[in-house]
């Protein structure tokens, strides 16, 4: 009778899981049905594991899933927040970024509308040369209360020179 | 392994559950409670007999989960799900055990309960003087092949459990656990040769009952 070598012994369980070649199947298949020891040895084998079947399947808890959403939830937040934290700040750097570069705008427009113009503009020197007489008598012309005593003092009838001097 | 060669678009077409993975992936907000839902009972099943603690085994099995979901923008369906996902679960059992190594608990007095309520050979003695006899015997035979099984070193007890309740081949339980298929051979072989030896007085007790009767009014 024809006994099981170690490497057939080894191929075993391979063989109950239907793991082995064909061949090598065909061949311990040959041996097993000559062999009432290895036979048995192959039914032992087949028993203790159908014995596997007594472990109980797990039952989880009713709440599991919710548990483990709740779970989920509580390091997303977490974690968003870490992730975010870069976020909101570099948005907040680009928020202040545009609000001074408005306000400096707004400044800018605001002093060319609401301000003279400034003094070197040809509008102005025209209206200086314009007034170029007034602007040389200005210290005089500011202790004068009336601008009609002023165009008084300018009438050769009153202010003339003495004839004969 | 027969998925090599395929693409991942095949992949995801055959496999609901990639398709489900492939929508967490995508941020479907509904998804990843349908993941939970549907792999909570395997998931669990496995870590607890890997763990052999029900409550450390939910805990586990929600990080599981949570990896998944932190992982999933890098998920690409180059294998089975439930192979990835049980990868997963393998890492952190492993970790989980090796940690309870490092911390080792303090054994109970085996003389005497304590406050945490009776050793399980006493709940099974217990039980046996009030429960109609078919079902002690499976509870029984249930201590006794969880017994068995936690005999087995760490991998073999992996790969056992992997075959068993999930139904893995043997080139799917070399994928979760980093071996080659010839590997996981030899890991299966020894460890139904020594759940054989430790089992060999209950083999045939499912069919011939009167067997461990006969041990307790002997004891």
């Amino acid at each position: 009778m024809a006994r099981l070598n170690d490497e057939e012994r080894k191929n075993l369980v391979a063989y109950l899981d239907g793991e082995l070649d064909a061949k090598t199947s065909l061949d311990l298949e040959t041996k097993l049905n000559l062999d009432p020891a290895a036979r048995a040895e192959v039914d032992a084998l087949k028993q203790a594991w159908e014995m596997l079947d007594y472990l109980p399947r797990a039952e989880p808890s009713a709440t599991f899933t919710h548990r483990t959403l709740e779970r989920l939830a509580l390091k997303t937040s977490v974690v968003p927040q870490a992730r975010t934290g870069p976020l909101l700040g570099r948005w907040f750097r680009i928020t202040w970024a545009a609000g001074i570069v408005l306000a400096l705008a707004g400044g800018f427009a605001a002093t060319r509308l609401f301000s003279p113009a400034p003094v070197d503009s040809p509008e102005v020197e025209q209206h200086l040369v314009r007034h170029l007489r007034a602007l040389e008598k200005v210290r005089l012309l500011e202790q004068a209360d009336d601008l009609r005593f002023v165009r008084d003092l300018d009438d050769p009838d009153l202010f003339g020179d003495e004839p004969g001097s | 392994m027969a998925l090599i060669g395929e693409s991942s678009a095949q992949l995801a077409l055959r496999d609901p559950d990639i398709r489900l993975m492939l929508r967490v992936r995508d941020d479907d907000p509904t998804a990843f409670a349908e993941m939970v839902e549907l792999y909570n009972h395997r998931l669990i099943t496995v870590l607890q007999h890997l763990l052999g603690r029900p409550e450390e085994a939910e805990d586990l099995a929600q990080e599981v989960f949570l990896r998944v979901y932190r992982a999933r923008k890098k998920y690409r369906p180059r294998a089975k799900f439930s192979t990835w996902l049980f990868t997963i679960a393998n890492n952190l059992a492993l970790n989980a055990l090796r940690s309870r190594q490092r911390r080792p608990t303090v054994p109970l007095n085996t003389r005497d309960s304590g406050p945490l309520g009776p050793r399980p050979a006493e709940q099974l003695v217990r039980e046996r003087d009030d429960q109609p006899g078919r079902r002690l015997q499976q509870q029984e035979l249930a201590g006794i092949v969880r017994l068995a099984l936690e005999q087995l070193n760490e991998r073999q007890r992996v790969a056992v459990i992997l075959n068993k309740f999930e139904d893995m081949n043997y080139a799917e339980i070399a994928d979760v656990m980093r071996l080659t298929t010839k590997g996981v051979k030899s890991l299966l072989s020894r460890a139904r040769e020594n759940l054989r030896q430790t089992l060999k007085d209950y083999i045939y007790m499912d069919n011939e009952a009167p067997a461990l009767e006969a041990r307790d009014d002997d004891a």
